[in-house]
């Protein structure tokens, strides 16, 4: 698993030099890695349908119990191979949809990226590890949103999606640590051994509310759906791939994973059923209002996230069922929906459901793939996605709570689906096919392959559902309910049920739908006022007043002088410990260390009048050299300090860049303007009384802290270990290079970015006119 | 502060200054020293060498490498001109004029950005040893025996440095853009 991921992080990363080399055949090396990774996912197949999950573990930080655990059972194996299935059809598609495109080796690295991440995601079975692939997965979605990078809608809508995810994100990684803090284990199968129930633990609530944010900002539940429209910026592959078929199914990857540790819970279930039946509704609703396909198809994503959802709430058996059979055939129609809009794209140039017709002479493969994936979007029967909706009418029925709002959830977006399939399928491309449509280009096979290929194993899988996807589909909807008894068995015809009249009812409904359609799309300006209080105004009126405030804020603070900004930073500093200082803490017996005074020796006192007389010829200099040479003098002062007092790593660095800085302020001396008073007098008094603020704070902290040394056993033990386990006898080198390298790794990359910033203003010409 | 004697003096003495900033980074773990320390030291030597020599002399004479080269001409057999690049390169320092007509040259310019970057990647690199043989990240590992002068070897040696080359680069990179108009 691992050497997989890190195959897949490393062509990911070598994409554009791949290009370079290859240039247009970049594409068979890229398609190759996904269909080479699922057939090696194919042959763990066998272990995990006999109830053994695929267990590898690799160290990472195992004192933080962070490790690259990997954990293959029915579920992560169901979504890895749609991943890897999807993930090949989807590059193939993008060399062609992208063909004249430049930046296609960049493309390459962010899809590649992002399917690798995916592909942990579902795999992993350390938290950490499965919340580090969540977040590279937001990430190469937000670099792939904003693709077309000079498009500003683009960029917006790159962002929104980024901080959406992101902050869902940040409550996944509160809700892990809750959990395992609360529980002790850090891995969701060490979770669901465990016999003590967590849900009695004061964590559980939190914890999941955390969970619940986090997965419902990604899979683009209500209130969080809107940044999925606007996703629709990106590429139509992206599209297909990240927003439809897989990224916005890792909230239901997890809600799924997680839901028998939670599954008991009440608020669980009402949320999950709750706010899933209302995106359901409320997607249905709003992809009727739109005429562009991609947007029509975004919506009803999100009304079929909303559905999954549902079904994890209600929890029964059935409900599992329905859940992973429709999460496949809404994979197969929409990723085929996706590409087939993308298509028409390419060779038409509009995506505009009133524009589009009869495109079935000029374009018959596509056609063909569209009209077979929305008759099983529509739940036509020898199709996957009606066998899904049986399921999912029965499952409705059948929840002990909330059933109206459920079954009205279902049913309602069931008509509208049907509505919008025939729209696409028959209005785009079979009727009026005696008015030719223009088109620039025919579609080439990369372009009508891939969904022809989903949507010809959408008819496969739904005349022969026993025989080739249901084992998997059982083991996936056991790893959901904890138990080895949900059994599994799909039937295209189930006799004539309640639910069959239910379906037709659908079907018909949804034509009468289809007809008024046009009547709907004149009347549904009038709802923009409600728009306007939406969710997505909502954020962008939060994200302008935010930038607004901010800018605000700074050009308040942050004026150009530097003098004010050493000012703030002491001040605010000082103030801070004198809080500490007045109320927090013991005070400190200043008679009791008088005698200490005595102790003093000669050349301490020498070195103190240096200073003091420095110091104060400093005030009065009217030459900047003066000054230099003055401050370099206090300076080495303080590293004759450090000898004395038995530092001398410290005194050297410190010699060192005091000499540093003198000959740099020699080097910049002519470069400055003339020395000239400009601040008041009196100011200078405030200066003074600053630094003299600020040193008696820092002086008295020094002596309290002298008087309630902290008994650390540190100090022995690096006395001690430095030798025997480190080769050193200078303990500060050897803290500073192997007990503590970590830290120092992180101040020298500071050092490498402060140089860079640096270089940056200096080359910066603000006379010019440029801006940072 | 451009004087004859300066200018000489700190020709002769900035080689001296980088073999003891080496030596101060090599002793760091038993004695005072360290990468940090000997990354300051090996900087400050060459911004006196700029202070003495001016900006464009320095790059000149530690930061770039000139590779001649020419085309083998007919008579001229493998070995012979394999030996005339190769004398031709190592007495440049001595040659004041131009390179000649047939003489191309390559100009290998080493610019402290890529010192610094250097010196991150090898500070990461040695926390990557633990890493590859299925330890934390930054377990140390040593070589057993000794060496005179550098002690013994580890990766906590490569990771100072490491840190030795992105202080120089750091204050190079400062004083290059700085001293620069």
């Amino acid at each position: 698993m691992l050497i997989a991921l890190t195959t897949c992080f490393l062509i990911a990363f070598s994409a554009p030099w791949l290009y370079k080399w290859l240039g247009k055949h970049v594409v068979i090396p890229m398609a190759l890695l996904p269909f080479g990774v699922m057939a090696y996912l194919s042959t763990l197949l066998p272990d995990v349908l006999h109830h053994v999950p695929v267990v590898q573990t690799h160290t990472w930080v195992p004192s933080l119990g962070i490790n690259l655990d990997f954990r293959l059972d029915g579920l992560s194996l169901l979504f890895a191979l749609l991943i890897t299935f999807f993930g090949g059809l989807i590059m193939i598609y993008a060399a062609a949809y992208l063909k004249d495109n430049p930046l296609l080796g960049r493309f390459y690295l962010f899809l590649t990226l992002f399917m690798a991440a995916m592909l942990g995601l579902v795999t992993a079975d350390n938290f950490f590890s499965l919340f580090l692939f969540w977040e590279i997965t937001s990430i190469s979605s937000y670099l792939l949103i904003g693709f077309d990078n000079k498009n500003k809608t683009a960029r917006t809508s790159a962002w929104q999606a980024l901080l959406v995810t992101g902050m869902g994100g940040l409550a996944l990684m509160g809700a892990f640590i809750l959990i395992s803090i609360g529980t002790g284990s850090y891995t969701f199968s060490e979770l669901l051994r465990q016999e003590s129930d967590f849900s009695q633990h004061a964590f559980f609530a939190p914890a999941l509310l955390l969970i619940l944010l986090g997965c419902f900002t990604k899979s683009a539940q209500f209130p969080f759906h809107f940044w999925l429209p606007n996703a629709m910026a990106a590429p139509t592959p992206v599209s297909a791939y990240l927003h439809s078929a897989t990224m916005v199914k890792a909230g239901i990857y997890l809600l799924a994973r997680l839901s028998p540790v939670f599954s008991g819970s009440e608020v669980w279930q009402l949320t999950l059923a709750g706010v899933g039946a209302a995106t359901a509704l409320l997607g249905a609703f709003l992809a009727l209002q739109h005429t562009d396909m991609k947007a029509i198809l975004a919506y009803t994503t999100i009304s079929a996230l909303g559905q999954m959802v549902a079904m994890l709430g209600i929890g029964t058996p059935a409900a599992l069922k329905a859940m992973v059979v429709y999460l496949l055939a809404h994979a197969l129609y929409k990723g085929t929906l996706f590409l087939v809009a993308g298509t028409i794209d390419h060779s038409t140039g509009s995506r505009n459901l009133n524009k589009l017709h009869g495109l079935a002479k000029s374009m018959p493969a596509v056609a063909i793939a569209a009209t077979l994936a929305t008759l099983s979007m529509a739940g036509i029967v020898p199709f996957l996605g009606f066998i899904g909706k049986e399921l999912l009418y029965e499952a409705a029925l059948e929840s002990s709570f909330l059933v109206p709002l459920l079954f009205a959830a279902t049913f309602l977006s069931g008509v509208a689906y049907v509505a919008v399939a025939i729209a696409l399928g028959y209005k785009v491309f079979w009727k009026n096919t005696k008015k030719q449509m223009p088109i620039t280009h025919a579609p080439t096979p990369k372009l009508y392959g891939p969904p022809l290929i989903l949507g010809i194993i959408g008819v496969i899988l739904g005349l022969a559902p026993n025989l080739l996807i249901t084992p998997v589909l059982e083991r996936a909807a056991q790893s959901i309910s904890g138990s080895l008894h949900t059994e599994l068995e799909l039937h295209i015809w189930h006799g004539f049920t309640k639910v069959l009249a239910l379906s037709i009812l659908t079907l018909l409904l949804g034509l009468l739908l289809y007809l008024i359609h046009d009547r709907i799309l004149r009347h549904s300006s009038k709802l923009k006022g409600i728009y306007a209080l939406g969710p997505d105004s909502l954020y962008r009126r939060l994200f302008q007043g935010f930038l607004h405030q901010a800018k605000l804020f700074t050009s308040a603070i942050q004026d150009g002088n530097l003098r004010r900004y050493v000012i703030y930073i002491i001040l605010f500093f000082s103030g801070l410990m004198l809080y500490v200082l007045w109320f927090k803490t013991p005070h400190v017996l200043f008679s009791s260390r008088l005698h200490l005074l005595q102790l003093i020796s000669f050349h301490e006192v020498v070195l103190f009048v240096l200073v003091a007389a420095a110091l104060l010829y400093l005030l009065g200099t009217r030459s900047r050299l003066t000054s230099i040479v003055v401050m370099g003098l206090v300076g080495y002062s303080a590293a004759l300090i450090y000898i004395l007092f038995g530092a001398p790593d410290v005194a050297a660095t410190q010699l060192l860049i005091e000499t540093l800085t003198v000959v740099i302020f020699v080097l910049l001396l002519h470069k400055l303007p003339a020395f000239i008073y400009l601040s008041h007098q009196f100011k200078k008094y405030n200066y003074i009384a600053i630094a003299l603020l600020f040193g008696a704070v820092m002086t008295y902290t020094m002596l309290l802290v002298q008087d309630h040394a902290v008994a650390s056993e540190l100090k022995d033990y690096y006395g001690k270990a430095s030798l025997a386990e480190a080769h050193g006898r200078n303990i500060v080198n050897v803290i500073l290079v192997d007990f503590r390298g970590l830290d120092t790794l992180g101040e020298i990359t500071v050092l490498a970015v402060a140089a860079l910033g640096i270089f940056a203003l200096m080359r910066l010409h603000p006379e010019k006119g440029e801006k940072p | 502060m451009r004087t004859l004697i300066f200018a000489t003096a700190i020709r002769m003495l900035t080689p001296v200054f980088l073999a003891f900033s080496i030596y101060i980074l090599f002793r760091g773990h038993n004695h005072p020293g360290g990468g940090f320390i000997g990354g300051l030291i090996g900087s400050i030597a060459f911004v006196f060498h700029i202070l003495g020599l001016g900006t464009r002399q320095t790059a000149k004479s530690y930061f770039s490498i000139t590779f001649y080269k020419y085309d083998r001409k007919p008579h001229h057999g493998t070995i012979r001109h394999a030996l005339r690049l190769l004398r031709k390169n190592l007495d440049r320092r001595k040659q004041k004029e131009k390179p000649k007509s047939i003489w191309n040259y390559y100009l290998l310019r080493l610019r402290p950005t890529y010192l610094m970057a250097v010196g991150l990647l090898v500070a990461v690199a040695s926390g990557m040893v633990g890493l590859v043989l299925g330890k934390p990240f930054m377990t140390a590992y040593w070589v057993e025996g000794k060496i005179p002068v550098i002690g013994s070897l580890g990766t906590p040696l490569m990771f100072d440095a490491g840190v030795y080359l992105l202080v120089l680069g750091m204050v190079l990179k400062m004083v290059f853009t700085i001293s620069k108009d």
